[in-house]
């Protein structure tokens, strides 16, 4: 039963990667469409999913389970934004416009501003000397914190210089290391899902 | 040599851009790496693999949610089917689900791209069946959340804090938002164990968490979970393939001092 979407699977697949090597205007088109293609099959999963939302939060209000109110909300809001979107339309100026800059995007800011505090606390727990790796960790920390602002400078005119080798040189040779490693292993994955090696993705059969 | 970058491509007329021959290439020994270490693994009926212990630890944290009744909390990560990292998710998702199942605990799966939810959706449902319990599938354990990014990570947090999860695993791709997922959770107490191809998210993780998978063993995962020789196949292949990389720029960094920089030139890809 799962021939047919191994076999799209590995007709897509492998179009698509042969696409990155013609560069022939037809087969650039032939690629830029493929790409559309995937914003219909998003438009949609996201009826899919709003569903799914829906279906998630009316249980917890049925059940009454914990912190049940705040799933009423998502799902007044859920309702009230679908409605004003389709009746007022959702460009510049609308309801939809309005309660996304003064609603969404402060809440989103606020959200986003909590991870000053978090990489605090992450730190504090990080930097405790509990092994050698933990102290390097801590030494080089405080080194490269003390030597990023500018009393760094003044208490010695060589730390922003170490910083900046730390920089470039040991942490950019791990992250090159690593980065060799994930790019590798993304076309061995892709690999493996274009010859139908790995077919855990393909769910009900 | 004509490189990609000077011809318009609304007027370019060829059939191959020789300037990606060294990609062709690459791609071609990956291959021929893979059939050749598929066939030893046929041949021998297993390979060795070195122990991951972020994996290794992956029972032990199903194995506590299990014993203190609480579920296990899954993370696809924040990115489309695009994203290799993703399907590397899905695939590790629903190992998971089958050792979930098997052990008889409940798993949460908030999903930020309703495809890949879509996906997800049939990939754990098909790992209750296989695991021959297709009625303790729970319906919604995979549910949609948002696709805005801090309203996602707003809704998993409180998840967190709610349900209280024995085990939070978080796999595939991961933005801003990995240390304020990961923090709330180790704020929780939960065994947390983190995996992403995000070069600059892993440090996060590894401050936050119990085990990280560092990048490609994000992608060996899956394979080191099923341990299906074909599948240990891969692995090994990617490790072939990481050594001659390696071999390459050892060799283009020595044949540069040496004033030959043409193997350097040729290893770029356009």
């Amino acid at each position: 039963m799962r021939r047919g979407p191994l076999l799209l699977t590995f007709l897509s697949g492998a179009a698509i990667a042969a696409l990155f090597f013609i560069p022939h205007y037809k087969a650039q088109a032939a690629n830029s469409m493929l790409l559309e293609w995937t914003l219909v099959v998003y438009a949609f999963a996201l009826i899919l999913g709003s569903i799914s939302l829906w279906n998630s939060h009316a249980r917890k209000v049925r059940n009454r389970a914990e912190g049940w109110g705040f799933s009423v909300v998502t799902l007044v809001s859920l309702l009230a934004i679908t409605a004003l979107g389709v009746w007022k339309g959702v460009g510049e100026g609308t309801p939809v416009d309005w309660i996304y800059n003064t609603v969404n995007s402060p809440l989103a800011s606020t959200m986003f501003a909590l991870l000053a505090f978090v990489i605090a606390s992450a730190a504090f727990r990080a930097f405790r000397a509990r092994s050698v790796e933990a102290t390097l960790l801590l030494v080089t920390a405080i080194v490269m914190m003390i030597g990023r602002v500018s009393i760094g400078e003044l208490i010695s005119h060589r730390l922003p210089g170490i910083t900046e080798w730390l920089l470039d040189v040991p942490n950019l040779a791990a992250k090159r290391a690593i980065a060799i490693g994930v790019g590798l292993g993304a076309v061995s994955t892709a690999l493996k899902i274009i010859l139908g090696i790995e077919r855990s993705y393909l769910g009900r059969s | 040599m004509v490189r990609s970058g000077f011809v318009t491509p609304e007027l370019d007329t060829r059939w191959f851009d020789p300037a990606r021959l060294n990609v062709l290439i690459g791609i071609l020994l990956f291959t021929a790496f893979l059939v050749v270490n598929i066939f030893r693994a046929r041949a021998k009926g297993t390979l060795y693999v070195r122990p991951i212990a972020g994996l290794k630890a992956l029972d032990e944290a199903i194995g506590r949610a299990t014993e203190m009744g609480r579920p296990v909390l899954y993370v696809p990560g924040l990115s489309d089917m695009s994203e290799v990292g993703t399907f590397a998710a899905i695939t590790i998702c629903a190992r998971l689900a089958y050792r979930v199942a098997e052990m008889g605990c409940d798993i949460d799966v908030p999903c930020y791209d309703p495809v890949v939810m879509t996906v997800l959706d049939g990939a754990v449902r098909e790992a209750y069946s296989k695991a021959g319990k297709p009625d303790a599938f729970r319906p919604g354990c995979v549910h949609y959340v948002s696709a805005q990014q801090m309203a996602y990570v707003a809704a998993v947090n409180g998840f967190m804090l709610r349900e209280l999860p024995a085990a939070n695993i978080y796999m595939g791709s991961f933005y801003a938002e990995s240390l304020l997922l990961a923090e709330t959770g180790a704020r929780t107490g939960a065994i947390q164990i983190a995996g992403t191809d995000k070069v600059t998210q892993l440090p996060f993780f590894v401050c936050a968490c119990d085990y990280t998978l560092l990048g490609e063993e994000l992608f060996a995962a899956s394979a080191y979970l099923g341990r299906e020789p074909i599948q240990l196949a891969t692995v090994i292949a990617q490790d072939w393939a990481k050594a001659l990389a390696a071999a390459a720029i050892v060799g283009a960094l020595v044949l540069s001092a040496l004033g030959h920089p043409a193997l350097q030139t040729w290893l770029k890809v356009a």
